[in-house]
């Protein structure tokens, strides 16, 4: 019997709990309306993919790098609306002129300029110096931060490559040894000597990660530096649940800042916009943002169209043609007056073809004309209409648009779909079926099976991989795929133990330079993942490295693109275009090319936007 | 018993490193080179031989085992003697006057132990794994509750009316319901009841415990239990059914005791076995979590964590949560077993 | 109270030894034979059974690979609704043209320029219409979803049955000598239960799949006998439990204490003796893993384990349709999510009924 009772006990408890559950959660539903906080300005969004940390020399994801614009100030940063986009300077008095040949760049920093309080500071204000800058660019080779950006620096400032090797030997970086290229002139000019020339090395200076540290805070937190991010910024870090939430607060000492409309366009109803909501005032307007990494689509998205999120970038391709079908804001979203902003990335897809390989690599013709018919029967326009949903376009060279030496009227057409002229090449270089099991096979009678590899647990990878089986299969080419977690694809590519991939690549620097040192033979095993060596390609690349920006090195830039398209170590993917989706209580709204999150700039209608809320 | 209970204790020691051990060959020989996950996009040898040294990937295999025995044993790692070179402690020059503000932090970079911490964010694992822990039971603690007590009462309903219309057509619902996808639930139901119908939020997760379980969770616990209740239910009945159809349960009503007195005190009882067997086997489940709810519902749980850390070859994460989880495993059976004697004293331990 | 078992033709000792089994299947199919729903189920299961060999074979579902329709076909009955993402895949008629780019002075096959122009000429390409309409309509590719999803059948319901039979034969062999000899033995695989259990699931499946993938040994493996493999190595553990438990239970009983009493050996009071009292947790765990592993194989493709891109299974389908109903592309979720809703339905009935028929204590 007392089973029975037991039971009955528990079944009172549900009841009772249940009724209690009802009673709360009622009361929270009202809480949450009467508790209007009208006067501070929240704004809540997601990031697609999980952070890492915000020690700004300890990492690379666009995420963090992303946050830490908002925590520190680089020296110089681009202008906010200028487009093609413009270097300006940050917290020094001008964007320095290259000295000696492009060897030499010697930086101003403003006097005044304190970092965020901390209680590494002891309680006293701490002011922005020189130091500070030389403390950073060091730490990115200290072998304890394995900083991903530490290529940076390499083979670049005299003096530097010596300091490591001499730390490395007596087994201790010491940051109070002087490097020859880093001169720290008086307490805010710090001087740079470079090797040899190069125009882009200022580009590092507008970098999010490349940003005067306190050498105190760094050592305070020497243990867990990522969760203390203290610059000279805007905001700072509040509350951090790593992976799941970051809350960002307005740096109270904060000396504020404006918007420059100088380079505005008054053509460009954005550019309008954020001049309308944010001239002459002091900013950033914000007082704090929730950001929530949401690595899943739908929830990303169905929480932007539950208003539960004040905007939504890069929004998800498979979703587009809910809120923008054709090309055209949906009238749901037109009714809630939800405006899109569309932006090209400065980044590029591609597959590899790994040229050390005995059936897809190689340089003599024969070789070339297999990968260009490959290519060839590759249909691309599946790519952009079917796996990226018509969010893309066709990538004609490795150089984005929107980064320094693209070229529009460069079109390759050999990397056009064209299955014909594809068959027709693997007939005449003698890829044909020699032992009659209706596969082609390697002129010397060798069987082809391709292998494709490609990150598991990503659903656009194994759409590429599907597109590549299918096309192959059309030309009478068997292909097989793989999925692997991310870190053994990694290593695969770095070593060089692959066939085919799939890779994409986001400019650090809006430079082609950038781009085509993916290609450079001495990169193989560092970022030259197609291990493509052609030493006339190489040549190029040198001759351009010592040019400022100008014809003379597009001409170079050209050329290196001719024999990309000519050699074929990659398949040119496409260039993908997102979307932005802003409520209409968010004013200035503005996705900026490079520069990853728009907080500084914004502003928030918030009776607007709690009277959303309540809908 | 109290016998019994100590060389069951003792036992786990060698099941503990059985786990280490599997665990140790999977992901330190199979799996891959997270020095290439941590190095970035632009790389040279110097740079990954650095990771693999300070992440201690470079030793023999037979050191990093000794390694991670001490991790699991103390939650600490120590710069050992080996690769001490490039990890030296901080020291603090007049100039720059530190302070005392973190000293606990300092003292632990000073010793040359610290905890064990993610490769990929840098947070104390231990921390990872309480303050995950917190939403994960939010969530599941809820879902075992109402599907244990759902599951059996209906289950006992059922099995007394078997062979009904009602017993037929409950099961039926039972298999069809069992026959989707946990994937579709979720993907439909957060579209329906998040977003259409909006009786729920899509997402999200508060620092509030009263406002996550009666706001954000109730979705995810809803919709677990519901796809939980089918296969619980159908194996409660099966349970229940194989006790009403033994000899002493005839004998009992041959004996004229009520029915219901038969089910509550003979049946019930006796079907509590293979009830406990099940639970103990749900019961480590709620620490892990469902990482499809979590990762839909953007519940900053264990299980959510776990497959970002798989994702990203976050080993100390992976490995940290695999050894605890695995303690919190052995102590529950441990407590099932001991419950069987309760339950059933025909049960002896040898 | 043993006079009481004699009557049950499964555990009487004193029943003809050397053939029980025979009787007891023959009177469990005549008793199937009466069970409408397990008849209907049954008929069911084999008209799958049959699909799977028929799409297997080639005789169905050959041309599910073919792109016959548009982009998101729609389906025959609703021709006439809108479809975004089929206009979108249609040529864009103000594209700019630019000039290729002259690539002559610095091209490998430049020499053989003429050659390749002519050899192309002679290369005729038909490309035929795309349909608007697929009888349930089609996928992202344009490929009937109907085809699709027998197709798919087939590997799911290989992949559950083989995952099934063999995680089954693994956890009962085991449960069986753990629950019974107990002792060292027991021990020791309790030891190796703990050391899998311990392990949460989604961890095991990925280690797994990491080290089956990486083998070179199992290379020619890859693909569906690889999935079957992971569920199976992974998914035993909770057949073995129970079993176990029932072990224990049966263990102390009565009528295996005669069974010792009149000579039998161990493995003869295992396997002859109790395991037909046991049989029907194993054909309840039997269906249930069919259905968990059908599912499971879902949730490998989630997590972009599952099956190779140029195979198709329920669990890609499903994966894929995860962002289609969103966009209201809801077929190919509803031809996987309805096809494996009725197969694993029928499937389940069916071990309901044969546990029924099999198991004489009821009725």
């Amino acid at each position: 019997m007392g089973n029975m009772h037991r039971m009955i006990l528990q079944k009172l408890n549900i009841a009772v709990m249940a009724r209690v559950a009802i009673a709360l959660f009622l009361a929270t539903v009202l809480a949450q309306h009467v508790a209007v906080a009208a006067e501070k300005k929240v704004l809540k969004i997601a990031f697609r993919a999980a952070e890492t940390g915000f020690d700004p020399q300890r990492i690379e994801d666009r995420y963090s790098v992303g946050i830490c614009e908002n925590f520190f100030d680089s020296l110089l940063t681009y202008d906010w609306l200028a487009l093609p986009v413009k270097l300006v300077p940050q917290i020094v008095d001008k964007v320095p002129e290259g000295e000696e040949g492009g060897t030499r760049f010697t930086f101003h920093l403003k006097p005044g300029i304190f970092f965020a309080d901390d209680p590494a500071f002891n309680g006293k204000r701490r002011e922005l110096v020189a130091k500070d800058m030389e403390y950073a660019i060091k730490r990115f080779r200290d072998p304890v931060n394995r900083s991903p950006y530490s290529w940076l620096f390499e083979d670049k400032i005299v003096g530097f490559d010596e300091f490591v090797d001499a730390a490395k030997k007596n087994d201790k970086y010491d940051y109070d040894k002087p490097i020859e290229g880093i001169q720290v002139l008086d307490k805010y000019t710090i001087s740079f000597k470079l090797r040899a020339p190069d125009y882009n090395f200022l580009y590092f200076f507008a970098m999010p990660i490349v940003v005067p540290v306190a050498r105190e805070v760094i050592e305070t937190y020497a243990a867990d530096t990522m969760a203390h991010p203290v610059g000279t910024g805007p905001y700072i870090l509040k509350e951090w649940v790593r992976r799941s939430k970051i809350v960002l607060e307005r740096n109270p000492g904060y000396r504020g800042h404006v918007l420059n409309t100088q380079y505005a366009n008054p053509d460009d109803p954005w550019d309008n916009d954020a001049v309308k909501a944010l001239t002459g005032k002091r900013l950033p307007l914000i007082d704090r943002i929730e950001i929530s990494p949401i690595e899943e689509e739908q929830p990303r998205f169905l929480a932007f169209m539950n208003r539960e999120h004040d905007y939504i970038e890069e929004t998800p391709f498979a979703f587009i043609s809910q809120l923008l079908p054709l090309g055209k804001l949906a009238p749901a979203m037109l009714k809630r007056q939800v405006r899109v902003q569309r932006t090209e990335e400065p980044e590029i897809t591609w597959d590899a073809f790994n040229m050390d390989d005995p059936i897809v690599g190689g340089y003599k013709p024969e070789n070339v004309a297999f990968r260009r018919a490959l290519i060839l029967a590759h249909d691309r326009s599946q790519e952009v209409n079917i796996i990226r949903r018509g969010q893309a376009s066709a990538t004609m060279s490795p150089i984005p648009p929107g980064v320094v030496g693209y070229d529009p009227n460069f079109k390759a057409e050999d990397q056009e779909y064209n299955l014909p002229r594809a068959k027709a090449l693997l007939d005449m270089f003698g890829y044909v079926d020699k032992d009659g099991d209706g596969w082609r096979d390697m002129p010397d009678g060798r069987p082809i099976i391709l292998q494709f590899k490609y990150r598991a647990n990503e659903q656009e990878g194994r759409q590429i991989a599907e597109l590549w089986v299918k096309c192959m299969s059309a030309i009478g080419i068997r292909m097989t795929t793989v999925a692997v977690q991310f870190a053994d694809l990694l290593k695969d590519r770095k070593v060089g133990k692959f066939q085919m991939s799939n890779l994409a690549w986001i400019a650090d620097y809006p430079d082609g330079q950038n781009f085509l040192q993916l290609l450079y033979g001495p990169n193989t095993n560092i970022s030259n993942d197609a291990r493509f060596k052609l030493p006339e390609y190489d040549r190029l690349y040198s001759a351009a490295l010592k040019l400022p920006d100008g014809p003379e090195r597009s001409k170079l830039y050209r050329e290196m693109n001719r024999l990309i398209v000519a050699y074929a170590p990659w398949r040119l993917g496409v260039n993908r275009t997102f979307s932005q989706f802003i409520n209409p209580w968010v004013l200035g709204y503005k996705k900026h090319p490079i520069l990853y999150t728009a907080f500084k700039y914004l502003d928030i209608d918030v009776p607007a936007q709690q009277a959303s809320l309540e809908q | 018993m109290g016998a019994y209970v100590l060389r069951r204790l003792w036992q786990m020691i060698p099941t503990l490193a059985g786990v280490m051990l599997l665990i140790f060959v999977l992901f330190n020989w199979v799996g891959g080179d997270p020095a290439l996950v941590l190095a970035g996009k632009i790389t040279n040898k110097d740079q990954i031989e650095n990771i693999r040294k300070q992440l201690g990937v470079d030793q023999p295999a037979y050191v990093q085992l000794g390694y991670f025995a001490f991790e699991v044993a103390t939650g600490f790692t120590c710069t050992w003697k080996s690769y001490t070179d490039k990890a030296e402690p901080p020291k603090l020059d007049a100039k720059t006057p530190g302070s005392a503000a973190d000293s606990a932090t300092k003292a632990k970079a000073n010793s040359g132990c610290q905890a064990v911490r993610s490769w990929a964010t840098n947070e104390e694992v231990p921390k990872i794994l309480t303050t995950r822990i917190t939403p994960t039971l939010t969530i599941m603690i809820p879902v075992l509750i109402l599907e244990t007590l759902l599951g059996v009462i209906l289950a006992i309903g059922v099995a007394y009316a078997r062979g009904t219309l009602t017993d037929r057509m409950i099961m039926m619902i039972c298999t069809v319901a069992m026959s989707v996808s946990f994937l579709v639930y979720i993907i439909v139901a957060q579209y329906i009841f998040g977003f259409q119908l909006g009786w729920f939020p899509v997402q999200g997760w508060s620092d509030s415990f009263w406002k996550n379980i009666t706001y954000y969770a109730p979705l995810p616990i809803a919709l677990a239990v519901f796809v939980g209740l089918a296969p619980a239910l159908r194996l409660y009945r099966s349970f229940f059914l194989d006790e009403i159809n033994n000899e002493y349960v005839r004998t009992a009503r041959a004996k004229g005791v009520p029915e219901k007195t038969v089910m509550m005190k003979h049946v019930l009882r006796n079907a509590m076995i293979p009830i406990l067997t099940n639970i103990g086997i749900a019961l480590p489940g709620i620490f892990v979590g469902s990482f499809l709810l979590e990762t839909f519902f953007s519940i900053p749980g264990l299980g959510r964590e776990i497959l970002v850390a798989v994702n990203r070859s976050d080993f100390p994460v992976i490995k940290a949560a695999t050894v605890y989880l695995a303690m919190v495993t052995m102590i529950i059976n441990l407590l099932v077993d001991v419950l069987y004697k309760a339950v059933d004293p025909r049960v002896t331990f040898k | 109270m043993s006079a009481a078992f004699m009557n049950t033709p499964s555990t009487a000792p004193a029943a003809p030894l050397h053939q029980p089994s025979p009787g007891l299947w023959m009177l469990a199919w005549r008793r199937l034979k009466h069970d409408k729903v397990g008849m209907v189920s049954l008929a069911v299961v084999i008209i799958f059974l049959l699909m799977m060999v028929g799409s297997y074979t080639g005789l169905i579902a050959k041309n599910w690979s073919k792109e016959a329709g548009v982009s998101y076909a729609n389906p025959s009955f609703m021709a006439g609704a809108e479809n975004l993402e089929a206009v979108r895949t249609k040529a864009d008629p103000n594209a700019i043209k630019i000039e290729p780019v002259d690539l002559s002075d610095i091209d490998p096959l430049a020499p053989r320029y003429k050659e390749w122009a002519e050899r192309t000429a002679k290369i005729k390409t038909t490309e035929t219409p795309r349909a608007e309409t697929l009888p349930f309509g089609g996928d992202k590719w344009g490929r009937d979803v109907l085809q699709k999803a027998i197709k798919g059948a087939e590997t799911s319901i290989f992949v559950g049955l083989f995952a099934a039979l063999f995680a089954v034969f693994i956890g009962t062999t085991l449960g069986a000598i753990s629950g019974y000899m107990g002792g060292k033995i027991g021990d020791l695989l309790e030891w190796f239960y703990n050391v899998f259990t311990s392990i949460p699931y989604i961890l095991l499946i990925l280690a797994f799949a990491a080290v089956f993938a990486s083998s070179p040994q199992l290379a020619a493996y890859k693909g569906v006998p690889m999935v079957v493999a992971i569920l199976a190595f992974t998914g035993w553990t909770g057949i073995y439990r129970l079993i176990r438990s029932e072990y224990i239970k049966h263990a102390s009983r009565e009528y295996v204490k005669a069974a010792q009493a009149i000579g039998a050996s161990n493995s003869r009071r295992m396997f002859v003796h109790i395991l037909p009292n046991v049989s029907h947790v194993c054909l309840v765990q039997l269906s249930q893993h069919v259905v968990q592993f059908i599912k499971a194989e879902v949730i490998l493709s989630y997590l972009g384990l599952g099956v190779p891109v140029d195979s198709v299974s329920w669990g890609t389908m499903l994966a894929e349709a995860q962002s289609e109903l969103v966009i209201g592309k809801w077929w190919q979720l509803a031809a996987a999510g309805i096809s494996m809703a009725i197969l694993v339905t029928a499937f389940s009935m069916l071990t309901d009924s044969l546990r029924d028929a099999l198991d004489p204590k009821i009725k």
